[in-house]
């Protein structure tokens, strides 16, 4: 795919990220905090856990792209296990749970809606930073996963996993507004 | 301005602080405001800076990538609901075809580039009431349908300065 088409695809998945959670903002706190059991996530808990990812892969992403001496490439294509990951965050039609690692855990820790504004203000991060990788090669950057330092992926695969991670927990809000409405 | 209004085909509502275009984005269409309010902004290190306002009956378009079909760095948002009609540039040139349709087409352009001198005006005005007054006098309805706050911007001045001036 070409370097432009990827990152227009990602500011335009993004700018919907972002509108999607403008209209969270106008839900009352009740509502933002509901759960269906003890061990679910409310709305503020999902995206907490998404702030918990944007606090380790925006600053990552950020300095590689400022110590980088690669150049811009009109091509991209997705590695083998970059292309895996990011696969693997959609959410399929029937939910297949994923496990959460402990520390991006927010389960039944005090939130109020700064939550949401930490997350629109990691969206406009993310949309600096895409706009930042068009002077680097998507291709030639490697970003380490939050799995483990030693395993990187390409900065193009890492934007895709980065959203499409973000897409499936704002599926998963939509399944508790449903959920709420229902019970 | 109704001929170019006809051409469109698709109507979308945004709700308030809903984004239409962010920064990076190619974004070729032209939008027709039915109802509600939008602004333009451009951010650096995370301070706004609003650039013109779209409310009932203007239009509102990012110029830049409409003309090069290139990214732009420019932000648009709802300021309110807002119900906009979609023209896409395709649909322009298609118009555009007719030779009548052309002459109409540069009046909307030479009117634009007109709006874009006022504003540089603005920006180059030292006097904070000068700019307070040259806005109102060319766009008193614009103080009816922005809220203060994003006036203030656009003026280059903070919300109190703005009242003061508004009660002088």
């Amino acid at each position: 795919m070409q370097s432009e088409k990827l990152i227009q695809q990602l500011l335009e998945q993004t700018r919907q990220i972002t509108n999607q959670a403008e209209n969270l903002k106008t839900l009352d706190l009740n509502t933002l905090t509901w759960k269906e059991n003890n061990t679910s996530w409310s709305i503020l808990e999902c995206l907490e856990h998404l702030n918990l990812y944007g606090d380790f892969y925006l600053p990552q992403i950020e300095t590689k792209l400022k110590t980088s001496i690669s150049n811009p490439e009109i091509e991209f294509k997705s590695g083998l296990l970059g292309n895996y990951f990011a696969k693997s965050m959609l959410p399929k039609e029937k939910l297949n749970k994923m496990k959460t690692f402990k520390d991006k855990n927010p389960l039944n820790a005090k939130l109020d809606t700064a939550v949401i504004d930490k997350f629109i203000g990691q969206q406009i991060k993310l949309m600096d930073l895409l706009n930042q990788s068009r002077n680097v090669s998507l291709n030639k950057v490697k970003i380490p996963t939050s799995i483990s330092s030693f395993i990187t992926i390409k900065l193009g695969d890492t934007f895709q996993f980065y959203i499409n991670h973000i897409i499936r927990h704002l599926k998963q809000i939509e399944r508790i507004q449903l959920a709420m409405k229902n019970a | 301005m109704k001929e170019i209004i006809a051409l469109s085909d698709k109507t979308i509502t945004i709700n308030r602080n809903e984004f239409l275009k962010v920064k990076g984005s190619i974004d070729t269409n032209i939008y027709y405001v039915e109802s509600g309010s939008l602004r333009i902004f451009v951010l650096d290190d995370y301070e706004e800076q609003t650039i013109r306002f779209g409310y009932k009956e203007n239009i509102i378009v990012s110029l830049d990538s409409f003309l090069t079909e290139k990214p732009s760095d420019l932000f648009i948002q709802a300021i309110k609901k807002t119900v906009i009609k979609v023209i896409t540039k395709q649909q322009i040139q298609k118009f555009l075809e007719t030779e009548s349709n052309r002459t109409l087409w540069t009046k909307i352009l030479e009117n634009l580039v007109i709006q874009q001198m006022e504003r540089e005006i603005d920006i180059l005005t030292n006097s904070p009431k000068e700019r307070y007054e040259r806005v109102l006098k060319r766009s008193p309805q614009l103080f009816q349908e922005i809220p203060n706050k994003h006036i203030a911007n656009y003026l280059r001045m903070s919300p109190e300065t703005l009242s003061r001036l508004k009660k002088s």
